[in-house]
């Protein structure tokens, strides 16, 4: 097999098997846990990369289908099969993310029974759901044909011009309405990017990156399987033997002119650009028309952003591509097509994510999972795609298998050695592959190992000299409750009140902070120090030893039981006296975990309040804006503004 | 340190165990799979019940006592029961399994688990002893042995020190991440060396598949060994 191939199996099985760890991360943690969306952000990685940009990748199915079948240009029959099966795995794995990123996966049926008309979303829906039937049609042939099933294939290949005619329609109805999704957000998406012809801009981008990544993908499985209808002949002549330094023969060749089926690659290429010129033109005129293009020099982070994808993903490509020079060259036309697809994606998470930091006020970076789902279902689908294209006659007449050629050993490194050849069985290799990245993905994105990446609480804002009243923002996000410290004590009984909310102290303080044991907003804190005790026994107890603190183990836990939490006595055998415990302890108080700041507030407030609420007068006490109070920061500023003027 | 313990106790010992028992499912799937590959249609008509009787005659292998290394074998033998049953069955360690897995087993009385590992470290030595100074067993063992038997040593020493504190020159924290230390290492080690006889032994017992040969295969191999010219 050939090496390149392998190394790009390999890269892809890794990327899988992290993806397949995420998916089970994700469903049994849910999202919250494993992504780092925010109210803010509600859309990432997998609904933008994934769903928006991935389907607009898988556009070729239709553009080439057109070109084919209406527009009866039979020499861009060849490229209609790897299309369609770009269409069917783009499709099948943008569904595959959508399916993860929705909060209650099992739902994702509802839309098919429980219609929202007004909807874009619901169209979205019904077109990705209709068009990926449509290219599982469109595929059938190239299947049943491996099968050798030949009445399937007539009949399919009977009904083909149908089905292409329906998938056309329906990629034009969704690929607009994508770009709608955005169009309901004018005051939040950045001005460069907001437009209210967006829907076009869309399906016009998605056209012309489709065709570009389908020739790209051309030009790639050329470079890995059959260089020559591509690149071309390599002459006799030219080839030189060359002894370089570790004593290798290499054979140097040299192809000057490009293959037989590069006019037409570029042709394809010329067309994708042509749609991408109008795009170009489009966008131009729209910032100009909506005086937008001010934001373009503005300089701020989202200009520059514009900039690299105009210039990255539109201008070079179409320079590669008009220049007479570079355009009939395998090389230049991949790097433009490569560019013109990256472009395309960008522009998508610019719409989709970018363009919205400024509004949310926050930053989104994917987590570890959301990566390793994202681009673990796209490898997947390049793995289906590899092995469908090396067993069927996708690209050409005959299965890439045809071309594939045992490795010939020239390297003396072990490993290398090793590798390739002890494990070419690929159930050796792959089954080898699982066993190491499994784990190592596993703990790397298991939720509880994460640590808790939320800040401390911090202690109230606002406290003056009697603690009188309490500014209580605990993880600094802006969001106040005003506690009057004072008017509680007051209330519940002055002197010896105390105790009513204080329920347990660190040793010989009277009056702990509540932050001071609940130490995170939604994790609880392991309150209990084992070493320090450890320390602390041995020295009060005056052991000796080698190590005293070795002796230490029994003062609190029975002997002859596993040495764990169950088994260890009370705190309070000891602590009675200096930690200010309030009422009985309950079984379960080991004293070893505090609750989460919100839980721990919560409880201790509800619990009084609950009761208080249900005496008529008292009733807002059980309303959550009774504490609750503050506005938001935004608006606050506002407020404060407006009295300041 | 009680940080190093928590990171040996949480990730890392999921980490080795996954790799563990991921490799382990591997092998037995190789297995099968290669059994499947080579023998196909003919495994219907093997003699299992011969092979299974064959394989459940190893469990206690009184009957295969080779002259010679006799007591070798009854020390390994014997070796394994501790090799097995405190690593599963240490109240310690079912504390670990019910956090875990959330799987109640039943328990090894201290007592008992104290004097089972005991006797699987002597043992342990005796095995190492041989390898070292009888020539037989010398001749047959190579460096990788020797690495393995320290490497299955090293959890039962360091286990024994971490339940009793008091016998324990060094700080109970040293030893106990030692010992987790060496259990992750033991875990990785299991599937890629020679102990993934935990679960080949079953395939290695079953070799009677392995050995079904096909018409005329005597011919052939006596063709590569001799020559053309050779014949059964």
């Amino acid at each position: 097999m050939n090496n390149r191939v392998r190394v790009l199996k390999d890269i892809f099985w890794i990327l899988s098997f992290s993806g397949l760890v995420a998916a089970l991360l994700r469903m049994l943690f849910g999202l919250g846990a494993t992504t780092n969306l925010t109210d803010g952000i509600p859309w990432g990685l997998w609904k933008v990369f994934n769903m928006i940009a991935g389907v607009a990748l898988s556009t070729s199915g239709f553009t080439v289908g057109f070109l084919v079948y209406v527009l009866r240009l039979d020499r861009f029959k060849p490229y209609l099969k790897p299309a369609i099966l770009i269409a069917f795995l783009g499709y099948g794995c943008s569904c595959l993310a959508l399916l993860f990123d929705i909060g209650l996966p099992y739902r994702f049926w509802h839309p098919i029974f429980m219609w929202n008309i007004n909807s874009f979303l619901f169209e979205v829906f019904w077109c990705v759901l209709l068009y990926f039937t449509v290219t599982a049609i469109e595929l059938a042939p190239l299947i049943f044909e491996g099968l050798k099933a030949q009445k399937l294939v007539k009949f399919f290949h009977g009904i083909a011009f149908v089905v292409v005619i329906i998938g056309i329609s329906l990629s034009s109805l969704h690929h607009s309405s994508l770009g709608s999704l955005f169009l309901v957000s004018p005051q939040r998406l950045y001005p460069l990017w907001y437009s209210p012809r967006l829907p076009l801009l869309f399906i016009l981008s998605a056209m012309g990156g489709g065709i570009m990544l389908l020739v790209m993908v051309r030009i790639i499985w050329a470079k890995f399987y059959n260089p020559e209808p591509v690149f071309g002949p390599v002459s006799r002549q030219e080839t030189t033997m060359i002894h370089d330094s570790r004593g290798l023969v290499c054979a140097v060749s040299s192809r000057k002119e490009p293959g037989f089926e590069m006019p037409d690659i570029s042709r394809l290429a010329l067309i994708g650009t042509g749609i991408l010129l109008i795009y170009l033109l489009l966008k131009i005129t729209d910032l100009v028309a909506l005086g937008t293009w001010r934001e373009l020099l503005s300089g701020q982070s989202e200009s520059w952003l514009y900039g690299i994808e105009l210039t990255f993903g539109l201008l070079l490509p179409l320079v590669l591509m008009l220049n007479p020079r570079t355009r009939n060259k395998p090389v230049p036309v991949g790097v433009a097509a490569g560019l013109a697809a990256f472009g395309m994606v960008f522009n998508r998470l610019n719409v989709g994510i970018f363009g919205y930091f400024r509004d949310a006020e926050v930053v989104y970076f994917p987590s570890l999972t959301e990566w390793a789902l994202g681009l673990g279902v796209i490898a997947a689908a390049g793995l289906v795609f590899l092995g469908l294209a090396e067993y069927l006659p996708v690209f050409d007449d005959k299965p890439a298998n045809a071309y594939l050629r045992k490795i010939k050993i020239k390297s003396t490194s072990t490993s290398h050695q090793v590798w390739n050849v002890v494990l070419a069985d690929s159930l050796h290799r792959v089954s080898l592959l699982a066993v190491f990245v499994i784990p190592i993905s596993f703990i790397l994105m298991y939720p509880p190992y994460r640590g808790s990446e939320a800040a401390l609480i911090k202690p109230s804002l606002g406290v003056d000299l009697q603690r009188s009243i309490l500014e209580i923002d605990g993880d600094r996000r802006g969001y106040t409750t005003t506690f009057n410290h004072a008017d509680h004590q007051r209330r519940l009984g002055d002197t010896g009140s105390c105790a009513r909310c204080h329920h347990i102290c660190v040793p010989k303080d009277k009056s702990t902070p509540c932050f001071r044991c609940h130490q995170y907003m939604h994790d609880s804190t392991n309150i209990f120090n084992h070493e320090e005790h450890k320390l602390f026994v041995a020295r009060d107890e005056k052991l000796n030893g080698w190590h005293p603190e070795n002796y230490a183990c029994e003062k609190c836990h029975s002997v002859g039981t596993p040495r764990t939490k169950n088994s260890a006595r009370d705190c309070l055998e000891c602590h009675r006296e200096n930690m200010f415990l309030v009422g009985e302890p309950t079984k379960e108080m080991k004293l070893m975990y505090a609750s989460s700041f919100c839980l721990a507030m919560h409880e201790n407030c509800l619990a009084c309040h609950r009761q208080e609420a249900v005496k008529p007068e008292y009733a807002h006490l059980g309303e959550c804006s009774t504490c609750h109070k503050t506005l938001q920061r935004k608006d606050r500023e506002k407020i404060v503004t407006a009295e300041v003027m | 340190m009680e940080l190093w313990i928590d990171f040996a106790r949480g990730p890392l010992f999921a980490l080795t165990f996954l790799i563990m028992l991921l490799g382990l499912a591997r092998l037995i799937i190789i297995q099968i799979y290669s059994i499947v590959a080579r023998k196909g249609r003919r495994l219907i008509n093997a003699p299992w019940k011969k092979i299974f009787r064959e394989a459940l005659s190893w469990v206690i292998p009184v009957r295969h006592l080779i002259p010679g290394t006799k007591i070798f074998s009854i020390v390994s033998f014997s070796c394994h029961i501790g090799l097995i049953l405190v690593p599963l069955f240490l109240a310690n360690h079912i504390v670990l399994w019910e956090d875990l897995f959330d799987i109640n087993l039943p328990q090894l009385s201290s007592s008992v688990a104290d004097y089972l590992t005991l006797f699987t470290i002597v043992c342990l030595f005796i095995l190492f002893g041989f390898r070292v100074f009888s020539i037989r067993l010398r001749s047959m063992s190579r460096k990788s042995d020797y690495v393995i038997l320290i490497v299955v040593l090293l959890p039962f020493i360091t286990g024994y020190m971490a339940v009793h504190p008091k016998m324990n020159p060094f700080s109970w924290n040293v030893v106990m991440l030692l010992h987790l230390l060496s259990a992750a290492l033991l875990f990785i080690l299991i599937p890629f060396t020679k102990l993934a006889h935990i679960v080949l032994f079953f395939f290695d017992r079953i070799s009677a598949i392995h050995w079904q040969l096909r018409p005329g295969a005597g011919d052939q191999v006596a063709e590569s060994l001799y020559g053309k010219e050779a014949k059964v």
